[in-house]
């Protein structure tokens, strides 16, 4: 298992190196034109988080040279001094420097003495006349750069089919080790015991290593949009600026590719529908420039990946029109959806806001497809929007998806995982809280009328037939509670009916193999640690069954 | 298919009997109804006494579940019930065997009520079937041949590969091709028990 | 329930060491941030008991994020955190509302000492 002072070695040298590969960049820029701001911001910033960090790890040399680098950055920017002659040479001097003890960092060698070089930045500082200002590489630092290049990196490119069967086989160890747990507690042997649970432990170690090493930054997937909305926004006549933020957000990379048709949806969608064109703006009162931001941040074990717009704003009215006209839904149903139940509209199958066919967006797919990539991971989408402000789409997606946290339920005797993700509430109902309306039992929960259903008889309805109009008389009289289990998809809650709740565990789900895995309403199966087999209900699907079959 | 092994002497199966000059096919013979059916060795991969199988809702009769074999969660599937060749009454054993068959990316467990025996045969007691029967029926579209042994038995080599394509495995009895075929089709009684559309 | 805080630092090494601190130590930490507009929108977001924030940020200053923060959520609790050499914009902040100041690098009695006493407080600045 790695320490935790190595994660942190590892860490600091990853981020050092992307420092250091920064700082050459913008001391390139700032020596071009001394009057970048930005190159000078960054500089100072990049010194000060360099030094902080080196500090930390007891770099004590590397933390005083970027110390007093940041220091002249510092008196650059307060426009104490300008970026000219000496102080030039010194810098680049002083970045070459960082580089090399970082390397040495990296190689596990002692840095070379800094002194002389400290001693020059600090009369700089001063003002003082330098020692020896070296405009030319002595030999030994030629040396150094002639090996350098024949260091190897230290980074190891793996193929991600590599690490997917690593992130498999742990799914399997994870799942005996379960079950060795169970039976070294039903068996009782005390060894056993202890060993079964230091193997919990480091299969639990092993499995979050191998899910961390498949993380990426979301800014690999983040950096290719400049050049998409650039096209887009000049095919469609608008003038857009984009904002990135959030690219070192850490992401399982097999997420980040099932997102990325989505993500590119959701911005193409932005630019041509979200926002106006110049003179509307204008004439809005707008900045004749609209504003896409497109931001990843972590909350708890997800990430959100935000695509914000400041345009149009969706217009509820609109929609609730227009899906009625397509026939997403009954002008009976579309009256009673409030503004959240409308836009969930946008991502029905068949309903494509677009009035007008353009290049961009008139390619016969509408927002569904950012809704089932977003459903084949187990994410959620969120809608927020204000008429004239604008629209920010969020897509909630797990960090990783090998561990789900799911709910397990009893049905016939079987066990069913739902996943957490998608389960609101559990409740247990005595009989006068259950009534019935047009053939559909109901329950209030939280002052919303919410749909009950049998889950066997969703599971079992052979069919296309609706399901039979529910009374009353259809609830169990032997049951004095009624075991439900509130789920929610796409804003809609729906009550299953269940025989028991049995707890709630952490499961890794195996997809179905052929010829089964065109059964919509399983996710997959999971192994109790009993070894037995246990189906995980997709809630998308028995949600969308069960609109499909209400009486 | 049944040829193109026969063409080739030295296949492997050839091995297991060198003594015998012309080639051999080992089959893995088990019954269905009251008929013996085999499947060439090569293509399963272990039997098994049937472990748990759980059933899952929304998947044809015959799909008897899915069941754990060794870390793969495979389909389990009765084939007499997919044939329709389980006489009417005979119930379902409580006890089976299980065929681990492979298709090209997935693996599939055939149910069978008693113990597969291994039989090896020459290739040229395979006669290949006729080609309008393949047409007809259900499971006669899976056949590769029907062997005739000097004893007087016959077993029913199935043709593992076009069976195992998920479409095909999926398909209800008489369904897909029911408007081709369906006026010479018997055994109402079995299929009324199965799913209809 | 365990006290939730929110840490903005644009080094990924400083959150996490700062993280790890903080959830060995039973915190639960609620979200990072990389610069002064996720910070923003992440406090709205998480409304944690606490925000540590590093006061030199890509995009802003942390004094600007500080003042931000405290312009939507008047009574949110939080600890800056600076490097030496910065004492100046340490006693602005601490005028604009923060609680207390982290000098990196970081020691972890110290961490959890000054974290502890700024979730003991009421909001207001010491």
């Amino acid at each position: 298992m790695k320490s935790r002072e190595q994660e942190y070695r590892e860490l600091f040298m990853a981020e050092a190196l992307e420092y250091y590969d920064a700082m050459s960049r913008h001391l390139s820029e700032l020596e071009r034109n001394p009057q970048d701001g930005a190159a000078l911001n960054e500089l100072f910033r990049l010194m000060h988080n360099l030094k902080a960090n080196a500090r930390a790890m007891g770099f004590v040399d590397m933390g005083e040279v970027a110390h007093k680098m940041e220091t002249l950055f510092g008196q650059i920017r307060g426009q104490e001094r300008t970026f000219t002659g000496l102080l030039v040479t010194l810098t680049f001097q002083s970045v070459d420097v960082l580089g090399n003890m970082i390397r040495a960092v990296g190689a596990g060698q002692d840095t070379a003495d800094a002194k002389p070089l400290l001693e020059n930045l600090d009369r700089l500082i001063k003002g003082e006349e330098l020692v020896e200002a070296r405009a030319t590489q002595t030999e030994e630092e030629a040396d150094a750069d002639a090996s350098r290049k024949l260091e190897l990196s230290d980074l190891v490119y793996i193929p991600v089919k590599k690490l997917d069967n690593l992130l498999n086989l742990v799914g399997e160890l994870v799942i005996d080790r379960d079950r060795i747990l169970t039976l070294a507690a039903e068996l009782g042997h005390p060894a056993l015991e202890a060993t079964a649970r230091h193997l919990f432990r480091i299969s639990d170690d092993l499995q979050y290593s191998v899910m961390d090493v498949r993380l990426v930054g979301v800014g690999v997937l983040l950096n290719k949009f400049p050049r998409v909305v650039r096209d887009v926004a000049a095919a469609e006549n608008k003038q857009v600026e984009l904002v990135l933020t959030g690219q070192d957000v850490q992401i399982d990379r097999n997420v980040l590719q099932l997102i990325t048709d989505a993500l590119l949806h959701l911005v193409r969608n932005g630019v041509s529908h979200g926002l106006e064109d110049a003179a509307t703006r204008q004439a809005a009162g707008k900045p004749a420039i609209g504003k896409l931001r497109i931001s990843a941040l972590t909350e708890r074990d997800d990430v959100l990946l935000q695509v914000q717009d400041d345009g149009r704003g969706i217009d509820t009215e609109a929609v609730r029109q227009k899906a009625i006209r397509k026939g997403v839904v009954t002008a009976e149903v579309a009256a009673t959806l409030d503004e959240e139940g409308v836009w969930a509209l946008l991502f029905e199958p068949g309903f494509s806001m677009a009035e007008k066919i353009t290049d961009i967006s008139g390619r016969g797919v509408g927002l569904d497809v950012v809704k089932l990539a977003i459903d084949s991971l187990g994410g959620r989408l969120r809608v927020a929007s204000e008429l004239g402000k604008g629209t920010a789409f969020t897509l909630v997606l797990p960090t990783s998806i090998a561990v789900k946290g799911a709910l397990l339920i009893e049905l016939d005797e079987r066990a069913y995982a739902v996943p957490l993700l998608h389960t609101d509430t559990v409740l247990a109902l005595p009989n006068d809280q259950i009534f019935a309306v047009g053939g559909l039992l109901m329950t209030r929960v939280q002052d919303e009328n919410v749909p009950l259903v049998p889950l066997r008889q969703l599971l079992y309805a052979e069919g296309d037939e609706p399901l039979p109009r529910a009374t009353r008389a259809d609830l169990d009289p032997a049951m004095t509670l009624h075991q439900v289990l509130i789920v929610s998809y796409n804003n809609r809650r729906l009550g299953l009916l269940v025989d028991r709740f049995l707890r709630q565990q952490n499961i890794v789900v195996k997809s179905l193999s052929k010829p089964l895995d065109t059964i919509d309403l399983f996710g997959g199966v999971t192994l109790l640690g009993s070894g037995q087999l246990c189906l995980v209900l997709d809630v998308p699907a028995l949600t969308r069954l069960f609109l499909a079959k209400r009486p | 298919m049944a040829d193109s092994s026969a063409a080739r002497p030295a296949a492997p199966s050839g091995r297991a009997a060198p003594a015998a000059p012309e080639a051999v096919v080992q089959l893995i013979v088990f019954r269905l109804g009251d008929e013996d059916y085999g499947i060439r060795i090569e293509q399963v991969k272990e039997v098994t006494i049937t472990p748990e199988v759980v059933r899952m809702p929304k998947t044809p009769p015959f799909i008897k579940g899915i069941a754990n074999l060794r870390g793969d969660i495979i389909a389990i599937v009765d084939l007499e019930e997919r044939f329709q060749l389980r006489p009417a009454g005979r119930p379902v054993p409580d006890f089976s065997y299980t065929l681990a068959v492979e298709a090209p990316d997935y693996t599939l467990g055939l149910m069978v009520r008693e113990v597969p025996r291994p039989v090896t045969l020459p290739v040229s007691l395979i006669e290949p079937a006729p080609e309008f029967v393949q047409d007809s029926g259900q499971r006669d579209k899976y056949l590769e041949g029907i062997a005739k042994l000097p004893d007087g038995g016959v077993i029913i080599v199935l043709d593992m590969p076009k069976l195992l394509t998920p479409a095909e495995i999926m398909r209800l009895p008489g369904r897909a091709d029911e408007a081709a075929s369906k006026s010479t089709k018997a055994a109402p009684d079995t299929a009324a028990a199965s799913q209809k559309p | 329930m365990n006290k939730r805080i929110l840490i903005v630092d644009d080094s990924f090494y400083m959150r996490t060491m700062l993280k790890n601190m903080l959830t060995d130590a039973g915190y639960d930490v609620v979200g990072e941030a990389a610069n002064g507009q996720q910070a923003l929108e992440m406090a709205v977001a998480t409304n944690p008991d606490l925000i540590t924030l590093d006061v030199i940020l890509p995009d802003n200053t942390g004094l600007d994020v500080l003042k931000g923060i405290r312009q939507q959520q008047p009574d949110a609790k939080v600890v800056m955190c600076s490097a030496v050499g910065q004492e100046t914009i340490v006693n602005e902040a601490i005028e604009n509302g923060a609680l207390a100041y982290i000098v990196k690098p970081f020691s972890e009695e110290r961490v959890l000492e000054i974290v502890g006493s700024a979730l003991q407080g009421d909001g207001t600045p010491a």
